[in-house]
């Protein structure tokens, strides 16, 4: 006999306990209690991707930024330490410019650049390292120019004309016109950015390999990466800003959602990023915390101005007050998102709500279609991803959004691609026979309705994918593009949502609140209007 | 059995080349540009362009296959076109992670399958054996990715022995211990069907093996059964059992996959789904290769074994 009955329990028993005493070094459970902030601790932080590189002016993507963003800072910053119910639209602070200015005919931006701010590897920061780190992303002739960089950050620099040096810590950028949306665009990422690296780390690893060894200014700086389980940063002790709270931090790339709730649950990781709607209430009742914002995020639809039907205003009118916005957000996606009335975030300063264009009313969309001469509907077919960057969930809300649809006669197939397909495929431009293409998308800059509306950027040269093109609008958006003031720049800005919501050129449908699930011992940790956070206010208790 | 091998050898050779071939013409009829893909939505055309250019990804098809087929032999499996990366510096880690969980899994589904198989077999038509038969026809009937979800929950969750996913304590990493404790569930989970498949397996031979003339003859002389089942039964029993576990191995590392999907795992299977979405072609092709390399060795080391255990199929070959 092989295995006896004895022998086989036997061989159970020591597997068994093997595994118990494997167990003992699990995790175990701690709450917490609320003070005054502490220092020191780990923050665990389970995120939804694996990130991109950890060179920020080539990285793309939110979740890249997330995290790059602790470590390397751009000129002007915003101030994300106040909740977006506090302030809609973040402040431009100064980040590695202490100061600046504008010529008044708007082409000259003169930055004073911070003194004594050290690269995390020691090397100062002045005039030169930040003109070398602007010729990396634009000048084609420069020795360390990136392509990738370039091509991430291209409407930044569109304008650049030259750049000088005038003292150590000085530098001049000038534009070939005026080009206010320029110092809110050097506070943004995910789709690069102009956080500033040490050059001495771009001339020591060459472009290629730089993200590997990432060393900006920033409160965090880098410990390691290990591909697929973590990104560990560290205080940056020499920060010339308030340092932060954490000794560490820990970016976990979690993407199956049930494993990330489930490592929350476990005490694995302190805070969860893009929970499933369904599992928020019940993580809610099981103690954990909910911080949700209102990022410029808009998930939206650009007609189609190369088909016959969507040629038509009226037809456009109509779809946009068919759709039921706030019955999306509430049924389908459990308020994990707002209904969206205009076609810029509420995280934007040209916003103006206009529920009267998108509202719901299926009454009034059946009178506009039959004026338009489709008294019994039509059809057509909508282009959607089934999943990518800030998506959502495209295929469910595309459903809603044909059910919404069916009601007034219009009849809807859904073209679903994944995303890499998806974005190839949205960026040549919509085809024939396809009503509208989604995305999602969005910036707290009001530029954004230039670069999918402005018919210069039509596709496939640029993000305009539906080809829209009105003269009206094209006028005033260059006219807020070359003021000289902010409040000149907003004034025309919201003239152009006004022209676009008065033409129906693109249907927004709702706004993400980019919730995430914190533990109870997580304290500071503020969601403010940006795709992204700051960590320097985080304590662990 | 030198030619045996030389001639093995080579069909693998032309194998790899093939299946290298065949993930690049695939790869090229996939909608979706990389380039795209990494430059987002803002992306203008004329950047997309510099970029493809850079990336010589505007070169013939014939060219960039053959640039890179003709790396492999000197061990240059390319760069990442997303991560500027060599190739071998990101796969072979996650490769390493990969082996690591099927080997996991195949010692339970050695451990465990192998003498479940046997002892049900010893007692055919008892409640041990049907009791055993039923838990095993069950076994390979659980979805993996339904199973791993499971065992999460019970014992991640309800329980708190083991973590529920990854392949380190995210606070503070540690060395083989830490990967051990990681280790258990997902292997558990991965190992759920071949487990059953060869219990299932071990059984079937070893009833026949018992029915066979000369246990019949070798009972009546009275030898003692002890040495009927491990002296004259075992070695009937292993080339078919040595030849399922190999095609096990072959399935865990299709497998486990999914298991890496669920338990976080940091393996080949992540890490090519990331590079597939991101159409990284050059990483796709070594990842591909890498699995069709490891499924081909396993296959040719259990072909060497059973011929080696079973001296009728050494005849043939």
């Amino acid at each position: 006999m092989v295995l006896s009955g004895r022998r086989f329990r036997q061989l159970f028993a020591v597997v068994i306990a093997l595994a118990l005493l494997a167990a003992c070094g699990g995790p175990s459970a701690s709450s917490g209690a609320s003070g005054p902030p502490r220092s020191g601790g780990t923050l665990a932080i389970g995120i939804e991707s694996e990130v991109d590189v950890l060179d920020p002016q080539r990285a793309g993507g939110w979740v890249s930024w997330r995290v790059n963003r602790q470590m390397f800072e751009p000129l002007v910053d915003e101030d994300l330490t106040k909740p977006s119910a506090e302030t809609a639209v973040p402040a431009l602070r100064p980040g590695l410019a202490t100061s600046w200015e504008l010529s008044p005919d708007g082409t000259v931006y003169t930055f004073h650049i911070r003194p004594n701010v050290k690269f995390h590897d020691g090397t100062p920061l002045d005039a030169a390292a930040v003109e070398f780190n602007v010729r990396r992303m634009w000048d084609k002739s420069f020795q360390y120019y990136d392509a990738k960089a370039a091509g991430q950050t291209t409407f930044v620099w569109q304008q650049l004309k030259s750049i000088a040096t005038p003292d150590p810590m000085t530098i001049q950028l000038t534009m070939k016109q005026a080009f206010e949306p320029f110092v809110r665009l050097l506070s943004q990422g995910g789709s690069g950015s102009t956080g500033i690296m040490s050059p001495a780390s771009i001339k020591q690893y060459g472009n290629d390999n730089v993200g590997e060894h990432p060393v900006g200014t920033g409160p965090f700086k880098f410990v390691d990466r290990v591909r697929g389980q973590r990104i560990t940063l560290a205080r940056n002790d020499d920060y010339w800003g308030t340092k932060p709270y954490l000794d560490k931090v820990v970016f976990r790339p979690l993407p199956d959602p049930s494993s990330r709730v489930a490592s929350l649950r476990a005490n694995e990781v302190d805070m969860i990023a893009v929970p499933p709607p369904d599992s928020v209430a019940s993580l809610q009742q099981s103690g954990f915390q909910v911080s949700e914002g209102a990022p410029p995020h808009v998930w939206f639809l650009s007609f189609n101005f190369t088909d016959p039907i969507m040629k038509n205003k009226l037809v456009r009118q109509a779809i946009n007050l068919a759709i039921d916005r706030q019955g999306m957000a509430t049924n389908l996606l459990k308020d994990t998102v707002k209904p969206a009335y205009d076609v810029q975030a509420p995280a934007n300063a040209a916003y103006v709500a206009n529920t009267e264009a998108y509202g719901y009313n299926p009454d009034k969309a059946k009178q506009l279609l039959a004026q338009a001469g489709y008294p019994n509907g039509f059809s057509t077919t909508m282009m959607t991803s089934v999943d990518g960057s800030g998506q959502i969930i495209p295929v469910p809300m595309a459903e809603y959004i044909q059910q919404n649809l069916a009601k007034v006669g219009i009849q809807i197939q859904l073209q679903t691609t994944e995303w890499i397909s998806y974005l190839t495929k949205w960026a040549q431009g919509t085809p024939t026979g396809v009503g509208w293409a989604q995305q999602s998308w969005g910036m707290t800059t009001p530029y954004w309705l230039y670069i999918v509306t402005s018919s210069s950027l039509k596709a496939p040269n640029g993000p305009n994918v539906g080809g829209y093109s009105n003269p009206q609008l094209d006028q005033v958006m260059q006219q807020a593009i070359t003021a000289t003031t902010e409040a000149a720049a907003v004034e025309k800005w919201k003239e152009a949502n006004r022209i676009v919501t008065d033409d129906a050129a693109i249907a927004p449908i709702v706004n993400d609140k980019a919730p995430y699930i914190l533990s109870s011992k997580v304290h500071g940790f503020v969601s403010a209007s940006e795709e992204w956070y700051d960590l320097n206010t985080v304590w662990l208790s | 059995m030198i030619g045996f091998l030389v001639r093995r050898l080579l069909t693998t050779v032309l194998v790899l080349i093939g299946v290298s071939i065949l993930v690049f013409l695939i790869m090229q009829l996939v909608p979706g540009d990389p380039v795209r893909t990494m430059l987002g939505q803002a992306a203008t055309a004329e950047r997309v362009t510099e970029v493809r250019h850079q990336l010589g990804l505007d070169r013939p098809l014939i060219v960039q296959y053959l640039d890179w087929a003709l790396g492999v032999p000197r061990g240059d499996l390319g760069q990442s076109l997303t991560l500027s990366q060599p190739v071998s510096s990101i796969l072979f880690p996650k490769l390493g992670n990969t082996m690591i969980l099927a080997g996991g899994s195949l010692l339970i589904c050695l451990v465990i399958g192998v003498p479940l198989g046997m002892v049900a077999a010893r007692r055919q038509y008892t409640v041990v054996d049907r009791g055993s038969m039923f838990v095993a026809l069950g076994g390979a009937s659980v979805p993996v990715y339904w199973a791993g979800l499971v065992i999460i929950n019970i014992f991640a969750l309800k329980l708190g022995w083991f973590p529920t996913s990854g392949m380190h304590d995210t606070r503070n990493p540690g060395g083989f211990e830490d990967v051990l404790v990681h280790l258990v569930l997902p292997s558990i989970a991965a190992a759920v069907v071949p487990t059953a498949v060869v219990a299932r397996m071990a059984r079937g031979s070893m009833v026949e093996a018992l029915h066979a003339d000369h246990v019949q003859m070798l009972r009546a002389s009275g030898v003692p059964e002890r040495l009927v089942i491990w002296k004259h039964t075992l070695r009937n029993i292993l080339p078919p059992v040595v030849n399922i576990v190999g095609l096990q191995a072959g399935y865990l590392l299709g497998g486990v996959i999914f298991v890496e999907v669920v338990f976080n795992w940091p393996g080949l299977g992540g890490q090519l789904y990331t590079s597939i979405t991101a159409g990284d072609m050059p990483m796709i092709q070594a990842g591909v290769l890498f699995i069709a390399l490891v499924f081909v060795v396993v296959n040719l080391v259990t072909d060497i074994a059973v011929a080696l255990l079973d001296p009728r199929t050494r005849k043939e070959a």
